[in-house]
Protein backbone atom coordinates (compact mmCIF):
# COMPACT_ATOMS: atom_id res chain seq x y z
CA UNK A 1 0.00 0.00 0.00
CA UNK A 2 1.55 3.57 -0.77
CA UNK A 3 1.55 5.69 1.69
CA UNK A 4 1.19 8.59 -0.03
CA UNK A 5 -2.26 10.58 0.19
CA UNK A 6 -4.71 9.66 -2.23
CA UNK A 7 -8.68 10.07 -2.98
CA UNK A 8 -9.28 7.06 -0.86
CA UNK A 9 -7.40 8.13 2.34
CA UNK A 10 -9.22 11.24 1.77
CA UNK A 11 -12.61 9.41 1.68
CA UNK A 12 -11.80 7.40 4.53
CA UNK A 13 -10.64 10.51 6.81
CA UNK A 14 -13.74 12.68 5.38
CA UNK A 15 -16.12 9.79 6.79
CA UNK A 16 -14.43 9.55 10.27
CA UNK A 17 -15.49 13.27 9.83
CA UNK A 18 -19.23 12.77 8.88
CA UNK A 19 -19.89 10.31 11.41
CA UNK A 20 -18.06 11.75 14.45
CA UNK A 21 -20.27 14.58 14.86
CA UNK A 22 -23.75 15.21 16.26
CA UNK A 23 -24.87 17.64 13.13
CA UNK A 24 -25.16 14.42 11.17
CA UNK A 25 -26.80 12.20 13.48
CA UNK A 26 -29.26 14.77 14.18
CA UNK A 27 -29.94 15.41 10.74
CA UNK A 28 -30.34 12.25 9.92
CA UNK A 29 -32.88 11.28 12.74
CA UNK A 30 -34.77 14.40 11.94
CA UNK A 31 -34.68 12.87 8.34
CA UNK A 32 -36.70 9.92 8.95
CA UNK A 33 -38.51 12.02 11.24
CA UNK A 34 -40.01 14.05 8.93
CA UNK A 35 -40.34 11.70 6.59
CA UNK A 36 -42.23 8.92 8.11
CA UNK A 37 -43.96 11.41 10.53
CA UNK A 38 -45.36 13.70 7.99
CA UNK A 39 -46.06 10.57 5.36
CA UNK A 40 -48.09 8.50 8.45
CA UNK A 41 -50.01 11.36 9.21
CA UNK A 42 -51.50 12.58 5.59
CA UNK A 43 -51.69 8.59 4.51
CA UNK A 44 -53.76 7.93 7.53
CA UNK A 45 -55.77 11.21 6.88
CA UNK A 46 -56.63 9.94 3.02
CA UNK A 47 -57.37 6.78 4.34
CA UNK A 48 -59.52 7.83 7.07
CA UNK A 49 -61.72 10.11 4.34
CA UNK A 50 -61.35 8.04 1.02
CA UNK A 51 -65.23 7.39 0.85
CA UNK A 52 -65.43 11.65 0.84
CA UNK A 53 -63.38 11.92 -2.12
CA UNK A 54 -64.62 12.79 -5.23
CA UNK A 55 -64.53 11.27 -8.75
CA UNK A 56 -61.81 13.41 -10.01
CA UNK A 57 -59.87 12.77 -6.76
CA UNK A 58 -59.84 8.75 -7.40
CA UNK A 59 -59.38 9.59 -10.66
CA UNK A 60 -55.81 11.62 -10.29
CA UNK A 61 -54.93 9.93 -7.23
CA UNK A 62 -50.89 8.64 -7.41
CA UNK A 63 -50.03 6.26 -4.01
CA UNK A 64 -46.61 6.18 -4.79
CA UNK A 65 -46.18 10.14 -4.83
CA UNK A 66 -49.02 10.60 -2.14
CA UNK A 67 -47.22 7.94 -0.07
CA UNK A 68 -43.81 9.68 -0.20
CA UNK A 69 -45.27 13.26 0.78
CA UNK A 70 -43.26 13.40 3.76
CA UNK A 71 -40.12 13.92 1.34
CA UNK A 72 -41.37 17.50 1.05
CA UNK A 73 -40.22 18.01 4.89
CA UNK A 74 -37.27 15.81 4.17
CA UNK A 75 -35.52 18.02 1.53
CA UNK A 76 -34.54 20.40 4.49
CA UNK A 77 -32.99 18.17 6.50
CA UNK A 78 -30.68 16.83 3.52
CA UNK A 79 -30.02 20.29 2.65
CA UNK A 80 -29.08 20.91 5.74
CA UNK A 81 -26.94 17.83 6.19
CA UNK A 82 -24.95 18.55 3.36
CA UNK A 83 -24.37 22.62 4.11
CA UNK A 84 -23.32 21.97 7.38
CA UNK A 85 -20.83 19.07 6.27
CA UNK A 86 -18.92 22.02 4.92
CA UNK A 87 -19.85 25.05 6.80
CA UNK A 88 -18.93 23.61 10.03
CA UNK A 89 -15.54 23.46 8.71
CA UNK A 90 -15.19 27.26 8.11
CA UNK A 91 -17.20 28.14 11.23
CA UNK A 92 -15.04 26.25 13.67
CA UNK A 93 -11.82 27.23 11.41
CA UNK A 94 -10.79 23.62 11.22
CA UNK A 95 -10.87 23.63 7.21
CA UNK A 96 -7.43 25.24 7.71
CA UNK A 97 -6.55 21.64 9.58
CA UNK A 98 -8.37 19.94 6.79
CA UNK A 99 -6.49 21.72 4.05
CA UNK A 100 -3.04 21.07 5.51
CA UNK A 101 -3.88 17.46 5.68
CA UNK A 102 -5.40 17.70 2.14
CA UNK A 103 -3.68 20.39 0.36
CA UNK A 104 -4.89 19.52 -3.31
CA UNK A 105 -8.73 20.94 -2.89
CA UNK A 106 -10.25 18.67 -5.96
CA UNK A 107 -8.97 15.42 -4.06
CA UNK A 108 -10.58 17.01 -0.60
CA UNK A 109 -13.89 17.85 -2.46
CA UNK A 110 -13.92 14.42 -4.30
CA UNK A 111 -13.19 13.08 -0.98
CA UNK A 112 -16.20 14.71 0.57
CA UNK A 113 -18.82 14.18 -2.29
CA UNK A 114 -17.74 10.54 -1.72
CA UNK A 115 -18.70 10.22 1.83
CA UNK A 116 -21.69 12.65 1.62
CA UNK A 117 -23.31 10.84 -1.87
CA UNK A 118 -22.26 7.13 -0.72
CA UNK A 119 -23.74 7.64 2.74
CA UNK A 120 -26.83 9.72 1.97
CA UNK A 121 -27.72 7.84 -0.86
CA UNK A 122 -27.99 4.32 1.24
CA UNK A 123 -30.45 6.71 4.12
CA UNK A 124 -32.53 8.47 1.39
CA UNK A 125 -33.22 5.43 0.16
CA UNK A 126 -33.89 3.41 3.31
CA UNK A 127 -36.37 6.28 3.89
CA UNK A 128 -37.96 6.29 0.77
CA UNK A 129 -38.72 2.26 0.71
CA UNK A 130 -39.31 2.25 4.40
CA UNK A 131 -41.95 5.50 3.89
CA UNK A 132 -43.61 3.87 0.39
CA UNK A 133 -44.08 0.57 2.48
CA UNK A 134 -45.55 2.17 5.50
CA UNK A 135 -47.50 4.51 3.24
CA UNK A 136 -49.06 1.14 0.76
CA UNK A 137 -49.61 -0.57 4.03
CA UNK A 138 -52.09 2.53 5.65
CA UNK A 139 -53.70 2.31 2.14
CA UNK A 140 -54.81 -1.03 1.75
CA UNK A 141 -57.70 -2.58 1.83
CA UNK A 142 -58.90 1.08 1.39
CA UNK A 143 -57.35 3.54 -0.61
CA UNK A 144 -55.55 1.86 -4.60
CA UNK A 145 -52.18 1.01 -3.67
CA UNK A 146 -48.95 0.72 -5.85
CA UNK A 147 -46.61 -1.96 -5.91
CA UNK A 148 -42.61 -2.53 -6.01
CA UNK A 149 -42.97 -5.36 -8.52
CA UNK A 150 -44.06 -2.69 -11.58
CA UNK A 151 -40.89 -1.32 -13.11
CA UNK A 152 -42.41 2.67 -13.03
CA UNK A 153 -43.20 2.06 -9.21
CA UNK A 154 -39.75 0.87 -8.13
CA UNK A 155 -38.25 3.04 -10.43
CA UNK A 156 -40.26 6.26 -8.93
CA UNK A 157 -39.02 4.96 -5.10
CA UNK A 158 -35.34 4.55 -6.10
CA UNK A 159 -35.25 8.26 -8.03
CA UNK A 160 -36.73 9.95 -4.87
CA UNK A 161 -34.23 8.61 -2.90
CA UNK A 162 -31.71 9.98 -5.48
CA UNK A 163 -33.49 13.21 -5.77
CA UNK A 164 -32.94 13.62 -1.71
CA UNK A 165 -29.01 12.41 -1.82
CA UNK A 166 -28.33 14.92 -4.57
CA UNK A 167 -30.16 17.80 -2.96
CA UNK A 168 -27.17 16.83 -0.22
CA UNK A 169 -24.70 17.77 -2.73
CA UNK A 170 -26.37 20.44 -3.91
CA UNK A 171 -26.66 21.88 -0.13
CA UNK A 172 -22.90 20.90 0.06
CA UNK A 173 -21.79 22.85 -2.95
CA UNK A 174 -24.05 26.19 -1.58
CA UNK A 175 -22.15 25.70 1.28
CA UNK A 176 -18.44 25.35 -0.27
CA UNK A 177 -19.36 28.29 -2.46
CA UNK A 178 -20.89 30.79 0.68
CA UNK A 179 -18.56 28.95 3.26
CA UNK A 180 -21.47 30.25 6.45
CA UNK A 181 -24.07 28.13 7.44
CA UNK A 182 -26.79 30.38 7.65
CA UNK A 183 -26.22 31.90 4.47
CA UNK A 184 -26.11 28.56 2.78
CA UNK A 185 -29.42 27.25 4.58
CA UNK A 186 -31.30 30.33 3.52
CA UNK A 187 -29.91 30.30 -0.26
CA UNK A 188 -31.39 26.32 -0.29
CA UNK A 189 -34.56 27.62 1.03
CA UNK A 190 -34.83 30.33 -1.24
CA UNK A 191 -34.26 28.25 -4.23
CA UNK A 192 -36.26 25.63 -2.87
CA UNK A 193 -39.37 27.27 -2.29
CA UNK A 194 -39.30 31.15 -3.54
CA UNK A 195 -38.06 30.71 -6.83
CA UNK A 196 -41.62 28.71 -7.79
CA UNK A 197 -43.09 32.01 -5.98
CA UNK A 198 -41.34 33.80 -8.12
CA UNK A 199 -41.99 31.88 -11.48
CA UNK A 200 -46.15 31.77 -9.97
CA UNK A 201 -46.26 35.30 -11.59
CA UNK A 202 -45.52 34.91 -14.62
CA UNK A 203 -47.57 34.29 -17.92
CA UNK A 204 -48.65 30.50 -18.01
CA UNK A 205 -47.16 30.00 -21.33
CA UNK A 206 -43.66 31.04 -19.51
CA UNK A 207 -44.75 28.89 -16.60
CA UNK A 208 -45.12 25.94 -18.64
CA UNK A 209 -41.57 26.45 -20.11
CA UNK A 210 -39.50 27.00 -16.98
CA UNK A 211 -41.48 25.53 -13.96
CA UNK A 212 -40.12 22.00 -14.81
CA UNK A 213 -36.59 22.96 -13.73
CA UNK A 214 -37.27 23.78 -10.38
CA UNK A 215 -36.47 21.40 -7.43
CA UNK A 216 -39.98 20.65 -6.19
CA UNK A 217 -41.11 19.86 -10.28
CA UNK A 218 -37.75 18.23 -10.86
CA UNK A 219 -38.93 15.88 -7.99
CA UNK A 220 -42.30 15.42 -8.91
CA UNK A 221 -41.09 14.54 -12.26
CA UNK A 222 -38.56 11.84 -10.92
CA UNK A 223 -41.49 10.47 -8.23
CA UNK A 224 -44.05 10.17 -11.16
CA UNK A 225 -45.08 6.24 -12.62
CA UNK A 226 -45.88 8.49 -16.07
CA UNK A 227 -44.55 11.78 -17.28
CA UNK A 228 -46.77 14.51 -15.64
CA UNK A 229 -48.02 17.43 -18.09
CA UNK A 230 -45.45 20.64 -18.98
CA UNK A 231 -42.83 18.49 -16.90
CA UNK A 232 -39.51 16.48 -17.43
CA UNK A 233 -39.79 12.70 -17.82
CA UNK A 234 -38.55 11.27 -14.80
CA UNK A 235 -34.73 10.54 -15.74
CA UNK A 236 -34.68 13.66 -17.71
CA UNK A 237 -35.23 15.35 -14.03
CA UNK A 238 -32.42 13.61 -13.15
CA UNK A 239 -29.73 14.41 -15.47
CA UNK A 240 -31.20 18.45 -14.80
CA UNK A 241 -30.49 17.77 -11.33
CA UNK A 242 -27.28 15.77 -11.99
CA UNK A 243 -26.62 18.87 -13.92
CA UNK A 244 -27.51 21.33 -11.62
CA UNK A 245 -25.12 19.24 -8.69
CA UNK A 246 -22.07 18.97 -11.25
CA UNK A 247 -22.17 22.83 -11.72
CA UNK A 248 -22.64 23.82 -8.43
CA UNK A 249 -19.85 21.62 -7.33
CA UNK A 250 -17.55 22.82 -10.17
CA UNK A 251 -18.09 26.44 -9.27
CA UNK A 252 -17.64 25.68 -5.31
CA UNK A 253 -14.29 24.07 -6.18
CA UNK A 254 -13.01 26.19 -8.09
CA UNK A 255 -13.69 29.11 -5.37
CA UNK A 256 -11.90 26.86 -3.12
CA UNK A 257 -8.88 26.77 -5.31
CA UNK A 258 -8.83 30.40 -6.12
CA UNK A 259 -9.92 31.90 -2.33
CA UNK A 260 -7.39 31.87 0.96
CA UNK A 261 -8.49 29.46 3.13
CA UNK B 1 14.71 22.87 5.20
CA UNK B 2 11.91 25.35 4.91
CA UNK B 3 12.96 28.15 2.57
CA UNK B 4 10.97 31.45 2.29
CA UNK B 5 11.42 32.76 -1.16
CA UNK B 6 10.91 36.33 -1.24
CA UNK B 7 7.60 36.22 -0.25
CA UNK B 8 5.02 38.49 -0.74
CA UNK B 9 1.60 38.87 0.09
CA UNK B 10 -0.79 41.81 -0.37
CA UNK B 11 -5.07 41.81 0.49
CA UNK B 12 -6.76 44.24 -1.07
CA UNK B 13 -4.59 47.91 -0.36
CA UNK B 14 -2.72 46.09 2.63
CA UNK B 15 0.96 44.53 2.41
CA UNK B 16 1.43 42.06 4.63
CA UNK B 17 4.31 40.54 3.83
CA UNK B 18 7.01 42.41 1.83
CA UNK B 19 9.56 40.44 -0.11
CA UNK B 20 10.53 38.34 2.85
CA UNK B 21 12.54 35.79 2.16
CA UNK B 22 15.27 33.63 4.84
CA UNK B 23 15.70 30.00 5.85
CA UNK B 24 15.15 28.12 8.90
CA UNK B 25 17.65 25.42 9.15
CA UNK B 26 17.22 22.24 10.61
CA UNK B 27 18.49 20.87 14.37
CA UNK B 28 17.95 24.25 15.49
CA UNK B 29 14.65 26.25 17.58
CA UNK B 30 14.07 29.31 15.48
CA UNK B 31 12.35 31.52 16.79
CA UNK B 32 10.02 34.07 14.91
CA UNK B 33 9.80 37.35 16.08
CA UNK B 34 7.43 40.53 15.62
CA UNK B 35 5.10 42.75 17.08
CA UNK B 36 1.08 41.52 16.93
CA UNK B 37 0.28 42.26 12.95
CA UNK B 38 3.77 42.18 11.48
CA UNK B 39 3.16 38.79 9.49
CA UNK B 40 3.85 35.73 11.46
CA UNK B 41 0.76 33.71 10.92
CA UNK B 42 0.15 34.79 7.18
CA UNK B 43 3.65 33.56 7.34
CA UNK B 44 2.60 30.47 8.23
CA UNK B 45 -0.50 30.17 6.29
CA UNK B 46 1.51 30.93 2.92
CA UNK B 47 3.86 27.79 3.81
CA UNK B 48 0.93 25.60 4.38
CA UNK B 49 -0.19 26.58 1.39
CA UNK B 50 -3.72 28.53 2.79
CA UNK B 51 -3.18 31.52 1.18
CA UNK B 52 -2.06 32.26 -2.07
CA UNK B 53 1.15 34.26 -2.37
CA UNK B 54 0.94 37.76 -4.28
CA UNK B 55 5.01 36.77 -5.22
CA UNK B 56 7.44 34.40 -4.35
CA UNK B 57 7.02 31.02 -2.72
CA UNK B 58 8.12 29.02 0.47
CA UNK B 59 9.70 25.74 -0.19
CA UNK B 60 9.70 22.94 2.11
CA UNK B 61 13.16 20.78 0.51
CA UNK B 62 12.51 22.21 -2.51
CA UNK B 63 8.94 21.72 -3.09
CA UNK B 64 5.94 23.49 -2.47
CA UNK B 65 3.26 22.24 -0.19
CA UNK B 66 0.66 21.22 -2.61
CA UNK B 67 3.58 19.36 -3.75
CA UNK B 68 4.39 17.03 -0.46
CA UNK B 69 2.78 13.59 -1.36
CA UNK B 70 1.75 13.01 2.25
CA UNK B 71 2.12 16.82 3.70
CA UNK B 72 1.66 15.57 7.48
CA UNK B 73 4.47 13.48 7.54
CA UNK B 74 6.59 16.15 5.98
CA UNK B 75 5.44 19.43 7.78
CA UNK B 76 3.50 19.45 11.50
CA UNK B 77 2.00 22.64 12.48
CA UNK B 78 0.13 24.49 14.91
CA UNK B 79 -1.68 27.19 13.78
CA UNK B 80 -4.54 27.42 15.66
CA UNK B 81 -5.59 25.34 18.68
CA UNK B 82 -9.48 26.54 18.61
CA UNK B 83 -9.50 25.39 14.78
CA UNK B 84 -10.97 21.90 15.49
CA UNK B 85 -14.76 20.92 15.60
CA UNK B 86 -16.35 21.57 18.78
CA UNK B 87 -18.30 18.56 18.62
CA UNK B 88 -15.44 15.80 18.02
CA UNK B 89 -13.81 14.29 20.81
CA UNK B 90 -10.06 14.30 20.59
CA UNK B 91 -9.20 11.24 19.44
CA UNK B 92 -11.45 11.39 16.57
CA UNK B 93 -10.30 14.46 15.30
CA UNK B 94 -6.78 12.65 15.30
CA UNK B 95 -8.09 9.94 13.62
CA UNK B 96 -9.57 11.80 11.42
CA UNK B 97 -6.33 13.46 10.14
CA UNK B 98 -4.15 10.56 10.24
CA UNK B 99 -7.02 8.31 8.37
CA UNK B 100 -6.13 11.27 5.36
CA UNK B 101 -2.17 10.63 5.30
CA UNK B 102 -2.49 6.92 5.70
CA UNK B 103 -0.74 7.46 9.43
CA UNK B 104 -1.57 4.16 11.21
CA UNK B 105 -4.42 4.46 13.97
CA UNK B 106 -2.16 3.43 16.95
CA UNK B 107 0.38 6.34 16.03
CA UNK B 108 -3.17 8.04 17.70
CA UNK B 109 -2.87 7.53 20.73
CA UNK B 110 0.96 7.50 20.60
CA UNK B 111 1.11 11.25 20.24
CA UNK B 112 -2.68 11.97 22.94
CA UNK B 113 -0.26 10.14 25.44
CA UNK B 114 2.68 12.27 24.74
CA UNK B 115 0.87 15.54 24.68
CA UNK B 116 -0.32 14.10 28.14
CA UNK B 117 -4.80 14.35 27.27
CA UNK B 118 -5.06 10.92 26.90
CA UNK B 119 -7.03 10.60 29.35
CA UNK B 120 -9.58 13.49 28.26
CA UNK B 121 -9.08 12.51 24.38
CA UNK B 122 -12.92 10.91 24.27
CA UNK B 123 -13.94 14.03 25.53
CA UNK B 124 -15.52 16.98 22.77
CA UNK B 125 -12.96 19.24 22.21
CA UNK B 126 -15.53 21.93 22.63
CA UNK B 127 -15.03 21.46 26.18
CA UNK B 128 -11.58 21.60 26.41
CA UNK B 129 -9.07 24.42 28.04
CA UNK B 130 -6.87 26.46 25.61
CA UNK B 131 -4.04 24.81 27.12
CA UNK B 132 -5.45 20.99 26.44
CA UNK B 133 -6.81 22.41 23.03
CA UNK B 134 -2.90 23.56 22.60
CA UNK B 135 -1.80 20.51 23.16
CA UNK B 136 -4.17 18.74 20.95
CA UNK B 137 -2.76 21.09 17.92
CA UNK B 138 0.65 19.47 19.26
CA UNK B 139 -0.72 15.92 19.12
CA UNK B 140 -1.65 16.66 15.59
CA UNK B 141 1.68 18.36 14.50
CA UNK B 142 3.43 15.42 15.58
CA UNK B 143 1.38 12.58 14.10
CA UNK B 144 3.20 12.18 11.04
CA UNK B 145 6.09 12.56 12.97
CA UNK B 146 7.46 15.23 10.55
CA UNK B 147 10.66 16.94 9.72
CA UNK B 148 9.70 20.45 9.96
CA UNK B 149 7.24 21.61 12.70
CA UNK B 150 5.44 24.86 12.59
CA UNK B 151 4.19 26.60 15.96
CA UNK B 152 1.99 29.99 15.78
CA UNK B 153 2.29 31.40 19.16
CA UNK B 154 2.43 28.26 21.08
CA UNK B 155 2.78 28.96 24.65
CA UNK B 156 -0.50 31.13 24.52
CA UNK B 157 -2.68 29.56 27.03
CA UNK B 158 -0.46 27.22 28.35
CA UNK B 159 0.57 27.09 32.46
CA UNK B 160 4.10 27.88 33.48
CA UNK B 161 4.61 23.70 33.93
CA UNK B 162 3.00 23.73 30.09
CA UNK B 163 5.53 26.36 28.84
CA UNK B 164 8.65 24.62 30.85
CA UNK B 165 7.68 21.19 29.00
CA UNK B 166 7.00 22.64 25.33
CA UNK B 167 10.43 24.58 25.94
CA UNK B 168 11.92 20.96 26.45
CA UNK B 169 9.78 19.73 23.79
CA UNK B 170 10.99 22.38 20.95
CA UNK B 171 14.52 21.43 21.97
CA UNK B 172 14.18 17.95 21.79
CA UNK B 173 12.64 17.63 18.68
CA UNK B 174 15.23 19.94 16.97
CA UNK B 175 17.83 17.92 18.55
CA UNK B 176 16.44 14.89 16.96
CA UNK B 177 17.66 17.31 13.44
CA UNK B 178 14.29 18.60 13.24
CA UNK B 179 13.09 22.12 11.77
CA UNK B 180 11.59 23.85 13.97
CA UNK B 181 9.93 27.35 13.29
CA UNK B 182 8.28 29.00 16.26
CA UNK B 183 6.79 32.37 16.64
CA UNK B 184 5.52 34.53 19.12
CA UNK B 185 5.79 38.40 19.88
CA UNK B 186 7.35 37.69 23.09
CA UNK B 187 10.98 38.13 22.88
CA UNK B 188 11.74 37.22 26.47
CA UNK B 189 10.10 33.86 25.40
CA UNK B 190 11.99 33.22 22.33
CA UNK B 191 15.30 34.25 24.37
CA UNK B 192 14.58 31.45 26.58
CA UNK B 193 13.72 28.63 23.53
CA UNK B 194 15.26 29.36 20.32
CA UNK B 195 18.78 28.84 19.85
CA UNK B 196 17.74 31.90 16.28
CA UNK B 197 15.65 34.34 16.05
CA UNK B 198 14.50 35.68 12.77
CA UNK B 199 12.66 39.53 13.57
CA UNK B 200 9.98 41.11 11.05
CA UNK B 201 8.20 43.49 11.19
CA UNK B 202 5.51 45.51 9.08
CA UNK B 203 5.58 42.16 6.51
CA UNK B 204 9.38 42.60 6.53
CA UNK B 205 12.39 40.87 7.08
CA UNK B 206 14.25 42.84 10.12
CA UNK B 207 17.02 41.24 11.33
CA UNK B 208 18.23 37.43 12.12
CA UNK B 209 20.88 35.90 14.29
CA UNK B 210 21.42 34.18 17.71
CA UNK B 211 20.44 35.38 21.04
CA UNK B 212 24.06 36.71 21.52
CA UNK B 213 24.17 37.80 18.09
CA UNK B 214 21.43 40.71 18.45
CA UNK B 215 22.38 41.38 21.75
CA UNK B 216 25.75 42.03 20.78
CA UNK B 217 24.76 44.68 17.93
CA UNK B 218 22.62 47.08 20.16
CA UNK B 219 24.39 49.82 21.27
CA UNK B 220 24.01 49.68 25.27
CA UNK B 221 24.39 52.68 27.38
CA UNK B 222 26.56 53.77 29.78
CA UNK B 223 25.64 55.01 33.25
CA UNK B 224 28.06 57.75 34.61
CA UNK B 225 28.19 59.54 37.92
CA UNK B 226 31.15 62.10 38.23
CA UNK B 227 32.72 65.43 40.07
CA UNK B 228 31.85 67.63 37.42
CA UNK B 229 28.12 66.62 35.16
CA UNK B 230 28.02 69.72 32.94
CA UNK B 231 31.84 69.89 31.77
CA UNK B 232 31.23 66.15 30.79
CA UNK B 233 28.08 66.93 28.80
CA UNK B 234 29.62 69.74 26.96
CA UNK B 235 32.09 67.07 26.36
CA UNK B 236 30.34 64.30 25.30
CA UNK B 237 28.19 66.20 23.10
CA UNK B 238 31.32 67.50 21.42
CA UNK B 239 32.15 63.91 20.58
CA UNK B 240 28.45 63.24 19.27
CA UNK B 241 27.53 61.05 22.50
CA UNK B 242 23.54 61.34 23.79
CA UNK B 243 23.17 62.57 27.32
CA UNK B 244 20.16 61.95 29.58
CA UNK B 245 20.68 64.05 32.86
CA UNK B 246 18.90 62.12 35.59
CA UNK B 247 17.58 64.56 38.93
CA UNK B 248 19.96 63.51 41.07
CA UNK B 249 23.13 64.83 38.05
CA UNK B 250 23.79 60.96 37.21
CA UNK B 251 23.87 60.47 33.40
CA UNK B 252 23.12 58.20 30.91
CA UNK B 253 25.20 58.21 28.19
CA UNK B 254 24.65 56.52 24.71
CA UNK B 255 26.92 56.57 21.55
CA UNK B 256 29.82 56.79 22.90
CA UNK B 257 31.87 53.01 25.01
CA UNK B 258 33.03 53.44 28.68
CA UNK B 259 36.46 53.55 27.29
CA UNK B 260 35.97 56.58 25.13
CA UNK B 261 33.65 58.51 28.19
CA UNK B 262 36.37 57.22 30.72
CA UNK B 263 39.12 58.80 28.26
CA UNK B 264 36.94 62.07 27.73
CA UNK B 265 36.62 62.33 31.68
CA UNK B 266 40.23 61.98 32.23
CA UNK B 267 42.10 64.46 29.97
CA UNK B 268 39.49 67.15 31.50
CA UNK B 269 40.23 66.68 34.83
CA UNK B 270 36.84 65.01 35.98
CA UNK B 271 36.65 62.62 38.67
CA UNK B 272 34.89 59.71 37.85
CA UNK B 273 32.94 58.43 41.11
CA UNK B 274 30.77 55.66 38.87
CA UNK B 275 31.08 54.41 35.21
CA UNK B 276 28.86 51.28 34.50
CA UNK B 277 28.20 49.86 30.98
CA UNK B 278 24.76 48.86 30.42
CA UNK B 279 24.02 46.11 28.25
CA UNK B 280 20.87 46.20 25.91
CA UNK B 281 18.25 43.48 26.97
CA UNK B 282 16.99 41.29 24.01
CA UNK B 283 13.67 43.15 25.07
CA UNK B 284 15.56 46.37 23.96
CA UNK B 285 16.49 45.09 20.96
CA UNK B 286 13.67 44.04 19.81
CA UNK B 287 11.62 47.23 20.69
CA UNK B 288 14.71 48.71 18.81
CA UNK B 289 14.56 47.16 15.98
CA UNK B 290 10.55 47.02 15.44
CA UNK B 291 10.30 50.63 16.81
CA UNK B 292 9.23 51.99 13.05
CA UNK B 293 7.10 48.75 12.09
CA UNK B 294 4.36 48.85 14.86
CA UNK B 295 1.09 48.18 13.02
CA UNK B 296 -0.60 50.37 16.26
CA UNK B 297 2.76 52.06 18.29
CA UNK B 298 1.93 53.76 21.16
CA UNK B 299 3.47 57.25 20.89
CA UNK B 300 5.58 57.99 23.88
CA UNK B 301 3.58 59.77 26.65
CA UNK B 302 3.59 63.85 26.26
CA UNK B 303 3.88 65.98 29.49
CA UNK B 304 0.86 68.58 29.37
CA UNK B 305 1.53 71.93 30.05
CA UNK B 306 -0.51 74.27 31.57
CA UNK B 307 -0.46 77.68 30.70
Amino acid sequence: MSKNENVVSTAKSEWIKFRTVNSTIIGIAMLFFLTIGFSLLITLVLRAHWDQSTRIDRLTFDPVSTSLVGVFFAQFAVGVIGVLFISAEYSSGSIRTTLAAVPNRVRLVTGKVIVLFGSMFVVCEVVTFVTFLMGQAVFSGVVPTASLSSGSVLRAVILTGVYLALLTLLGFALGLILRQSAASISVFVVILLIVPLISLSFPESWRNDIERFELGNLWTSMASTTTPAHLFSAWSAFAALAIYVVVFLAAGTMLLQTRDA
Amino acid sequence: MLKIDHLTKRYKDTTALDDLDFEVKPGVVTGFLGPNGSGKTTTMRLILGLDHPTKGRATIDGLSYADLKAPLREVGALLDAKAVHPGRTARNHLRALAASNQIPKARVDEVLEFVGIASVAHKKVGSYSLGMSQRLGIAGALLGDPGVLLFDEPVNGLDPEGIKWIRDFFRSLAKEGRTVFVSSHLMSEMAVSADQIIVIGRGRFITQGSVDDLTATAHGTVFVRVSDPPQLISLVKNQNGTVEEMNDGNLTISGLTSDQIGGIAFNAGITILELTPQRASLEDVFMDLTADSLEFGSSKPETAHHE
